[in-house]
């Protein structure tokens, strides 16, 4: 019992004083501004890949097709009545999805659209109205059907589609890779700029240079998770070659699909190439 | 720098798409040679590296923030090669998912951004280190890199833009794509790239390649000396190329002086006034001088000033690399 009370009495002075420490401000927007945009990357790949999503009942390889066939139709077109023949069967696909996605879909599109009416306001001072309808009604269209491609399909699924287009298999292995990583190393990166937060307390002049370092951090890393990667393939069996399983069967769903494009070929042919 | 569809003609696209196809056939072939199988893999997390890197931002004076590219920074730390493909998917990517940049413009993206960034960046910084040998030189070659390599992307960029209006008009003369012709295309692109968009870049390569080098050395990419030669066909190649922005015969759309609109035709109608905007507007073409040396043709003139100007740039490497391979002689000495 003794031994207790002597401890209080050697007690060092500074730790009995009530302290008054106020930190200050520091700006750290850039590394907010980095979360921010790290998570927003992390989020959009792990629903694509989540089973949740809306599925449009369609064949993912004539989706992509036809999405493809689209944009370049758009881009051909120079009559404005068959852009906004395009916008209503774009926007009439939009309102069969969930709220959620069209909102995420609308706004890049908007966006995107909004920013191209800005760039080319200055034509419209000239007298040249035109490109700038055409055009911010041409890039409307185009953002949104590749949005309602890209929210609507799974990107295992456009991978596939990707092989039977012919493209090289290291492409494929490549890209494959690339979106599994993004989340691991995106997660990676995330943790060391939360410590880079929680441990600046006050201000931290040195915040700068911590993040060439966690950008350097993050490529080492990644060479190691390469290697990693490389015996794994290796264990498994696996060369980084593709092949395709399954068998193209359409459905009643995907002969309607093709109906409505074969449509929109016939009114580009009839309206488009005015 | 992600260019949008509709911005520019089909045509272009499918242009700048086949430019792209040997370069990406070479790209694998070299990747497939140089590197061993183990690494393959790199490639595909590489392209992930690149594509978190633009999400880094970075704090610039005024309290804004901007991201780098980081195409010259892959090209030093995996090689050229690996970079076209790392950054060509990353761009995929982009354009699929977050629909940042376009698919018919995707050729054209790729051109910019995973071709002329990474190897012109990569090439310069080769050059520099090659002939100045000091640690010095090999930062400034960095800097110098990856700066030119942003710049030179965007000014690439700008030449797409800026083409579009000569080369598609419809039947009564207005520009199909993007309107903007290179007068102003160019030092909107550039601008930008060379005051704020470049010095971040270079920034950010120096940090984190000196990061790399001072915590894990060896682990950076070592090209073969005999590519450097590469560059003397690079700046060969881009002096042919000038005359290109001659293209179009007599005054371009757009380029216009103000003198010069009021007798422009339009569709059979001479306009016969002058666009407010444009006899008060800010002179673009002031920020562009003509290229023209009196007494000359067009064409040679822009030759002619195009091998000064690259002649005058070697000298001041040749003259930089001389002074400072006398300081580390004078050092040891």
């Amino acid at each position: 019992m003794d031994n207790s009370r002597e401890k209080i009495i050697d007690m060092p002075q500074w730790l009995l004083q009530t302290e008054n420490y106020i930190p200050q401000a520091d700006k750290d927007t850039f590394v907010n501004k980095s979360i921010l945009s790290l998570l927003k990357v992390i989020a959009r790949i792990k629903t694509q890949d989540s089973g949740k999503q809306a599925k449009l009942l369609v064949n993912v390889h004539l989706k992509v097709a036809f999405t493809f066939m689209l944009i370049i139709l758009l881009s051909l077109t120079r009559s404005f009545l068959f852009v906004i023949i395009i916008n209503v069967y774009l926007i009439v696909i939009l309102s069969f999805m969930e709220a959620e996605n069209i909102i995420k879909i609308l706004k890049i599109s908007i966006g995107m659209a909004f920013f191209t009416f800005v760039v080319m306001l200055p034509a419209v001072l000239w007298g040249n109205s035109y490109s700038c309808i055409m055009i911010t009604t041409k890039i409307f269209a185009s953002i949104t059907a590749v949005g309602i491609l890209s929210h609507t399909t799974k990107w295992s699924l456009i991978t596939s589609t990707l092989k039977r287009f012919f493209i090289p298999d290291i492409f494929i292995l490549v890209l494959d890779i690339a979106i599994k990583y993004i989340v691991m190393l995106g997660d990676f990166t995330l943790n060391m700029l939360y410590s880079l937060k929680l441990r600046s307390v006050g201000k931290n002049k040195s915040k700068y240079t911590s993040l060439s370092g966690i950008a350097g951090t993050m490529f080492l890393k990644s060479k190691e998770m390469a290697e990693d990667m490389y015996y794994a393939m290796e264990c498994r069996g696996f060369t980084g070659e593709y092949h395709i399983y399954s068998k193209l069967k359409f459905k009643i769903a995907d002969y309607i699909y093709i109906l409505i494009n074969v449509g929109i070929f016939l009114i580009f042919l009839y309206f488009g190439r005015k | 720098m992600h260019i949008p569809d509709n911005y520019l003609s089909p045509a272009t696209c499918a242009v700048m798409g086949a430019a792209m196809v040997p370069v990406w056939t070479k790209s694998v072939k070299k990747v497939k040679d140089e590197i061993p199988k183990v690494k393959i893999p790199l490639l595909g997390v590489g392209a992930a590296f690149s594509f978190l890197l633009m999400m880094f931002n970075i704090p610039l004076p005024g309290g804004s923030t901007g991201h780098a590219v980081g195409g010259t920074l892959l090209a030093i730390l995996l090689g050229p090669y690996a970079a076209c493909i790392s950054v060509t998917v990353a761009l995929l990517l982009q354009a699929l998912m977050f629909n940042d940049g376009g698919i018919l413009a995707f050729g054209a993206n790729c051109f910019n951004m995973a071709f002329v960034l990474p190897f012109l960046g990569y090439f310069i910084y080769k050059f520099i280190k090659d002939r100045v040998i000091t640690e010095k030189g090999e930062y400034i070659g960095i800097a110098l890199g990856s700066y030119a390599g942003i710049n030179v992307a965007a000014l690439c960029a700008a030449i797409e833009f800026g083409i579009q209006p000569l080369l598609f008009k419809d039947s009564a003369g207005w520009p199909l794509y993007c309107p903007y012709s290179l007068s102003i295309s160019i030092p909107a692109m550039t601008i930008p790239h060379l005051l704020v968009a470049g010095v971040v870049e270079a920034v950010f390569t120096v940090a984190i390649v000196t990061y790399i080098k001072k915590v894990s050395p060896g682990t950076i990419y070592e090209g073969a000396k005999q590519k450097t030669k590469a560059i003397y066909g690079l700046i060969a190649a881009l002096i042919c190329l000038t005359p290109l922005g001659l293209l179009a015969t007599g005054t371009a759309w757009g380029e216009w002086g103000t003198d010069e609109i009021k007798e422009s035709v339009f569709g059979g109608n001479v306009l016969g006034f002058v666009p407010k905007g444009m006899s008060d507007g800010i002179k673009f073409d002031a920020i562009m001088p003509d290229y023209a040396i009196s007494g000359l043709p067009d064409i040679a003139g822009y030759l002619l000033s195009a091998a000064a100007g690259v002649a005058i740039l070697i000298i001041l490497f040749k003259i930089i690399s001389s002074f400072k391979k006398d300081k580390v002689g004078s050092k040891i000495g």
